[in-house]
């Protein structure tokens, strides 16, 4: 019963360790490599809630996946949506893009219609239109 | 039956004829979402003319020429319309060039279709009217380093309630002092018509 307690340290070490390396690679301030600001953001479905909004009619595609890099000084943004219902489903989205001022960094942008697949994938990727941009929002909307 | 039983035999149809009419004849005007998507019919539109400019301008911003590039100057060229319809596609390249004009990254030197304009404003402030020490010279115009041009073609394939039509623009960035070709990206619209 000496070594009673080496199980439980080893445990104690592993979960230390998952959890220094979760989010270890991440810039303050940026999740998966897009600006969050002070928002706190643990995954990916926190970071897709933080940056996607419906207007109009809802639609069930919804982005699974976000991540942003620089393209220069610019802000580049994959994000892919995903359609898992049995039929096609037809959206239209658009990007808002915010300064650090939290003003609009850019005219509203003209709503891009998309269609998807059933069951199916796809990516939408864009960068942002000036340097003065700091975060974003991706719209959808349904077409349907 | 009676004139006056034959008269009302005729008006009460001819009314509610002329009531249907007066209905059908209503119009209404309201102001839409300019950058709402449009479908009224399959030819080229508003959404295409918006969805390819944004995505040319987006697409040239991240060209190492105009990443690296001190304000590179650029010359808009024609893009030529190569489909069975008639697209005002100088509307397309003045779309990319406000675009790319408000994001900073390039500047525009006049084009080809402008040249005339400019000559005659230089040569008119050239005339006695004009102070001289404000006046524009002559041979004081910057000369431009890429050209841009492009086309747009379209395939279009109908049977008796299907049309269906696929629109391409390629857009290129050429520089003009080596001839090398520094960007080019494409475009693809596919639309779809069914009837009934």
């Amino acid at each position: 019963m000496r070594y009673a307690w080496i199980p439980a340290a080893i445990v104690a070490a592993m979960l230390g360790a998952g959890c220094a390396t979760k989010k270890g690679f991440e810039v303050p301030g940026q999740a998966f490599g897009c600006p969050i600001g002070e928002a706190k953001i643990a995954s990916m479905d926190d970071l897709v809630k933080a940056k996607v909004m419906m207007e109009g009619t809802r639609t069930t595609v919804i982005p699974t996946e976000m991540r942003c890099s620089k393209s220069g000084d610019l802000l580049k943004i994959d994000a892919n949506l995903n359609n898992d219902s049995r039929t096609v489903k037809r959206v239209s989205y658009k990007f808002r893009w915010i300064d650090r001022e939290g003003m609009r960094a850019w005219e509203e942008e003209a709503w891009k219609p998309l269609l998807l697949y059933d069951n199916s994938n796809l990516m939408v990727n864009t960068v942002a239109p000036t340097n003065k941009v700091a975060d974003f929002r991706l719209i959808l909307r349904s077409q349907e | 039956m009676n004139s006056s039983a034959r008269m009302q035999l005729f008006a009460l149809p001819l009314a509610a004829a002329l009531a249907l009419a007066a209905g059908c004849a209503h119009e209404q005007t309201r102001y839409g979402d300019a950058k709402g998507v449009e479908t009224v019919t399959n030819e080229f539109g508003s959404t295409d003319l918006q969805t390819i400019a944004e995505s040319m301008a987006r697409s040239m911003q991240q060209a190492p020429v105009i990443v690296s590039g001190n304000l590179p100057i650029v010359t808009v060229q024609e893009v030529k319309n190569r489909t069975s319809e008639y697209i005002d596609t100088r509307s397309i390249t003045d779309s990319i060039r406000s675009e790319l004009q408000k994001g900073g990254k390039v500047r525009f030197a006049v084009d080809a279709s402008g040249m005339k304009q400019q000559t005659g404003e230089i040569n008119r402030q050239q005339n006695e009217y004009y102070a001289r020490e404000q006046a524009a010279e002559k041979g004081q115009m910057v000369g431009a380093q890429y050209r841009m041009e492009g086309n747009i073609t379209s395939i279009v394939k109908q049977v008796r309630d299907v049309k269906d039509v696929y629109y391409k623009v390629n857009l290129q960035l050429w520089n003009i002092r080596n001839g090398l070709l520094e960007w080019s990206d494409e475009k693809e619209i596919r639309k779809t018509t069914t009837r009934g």
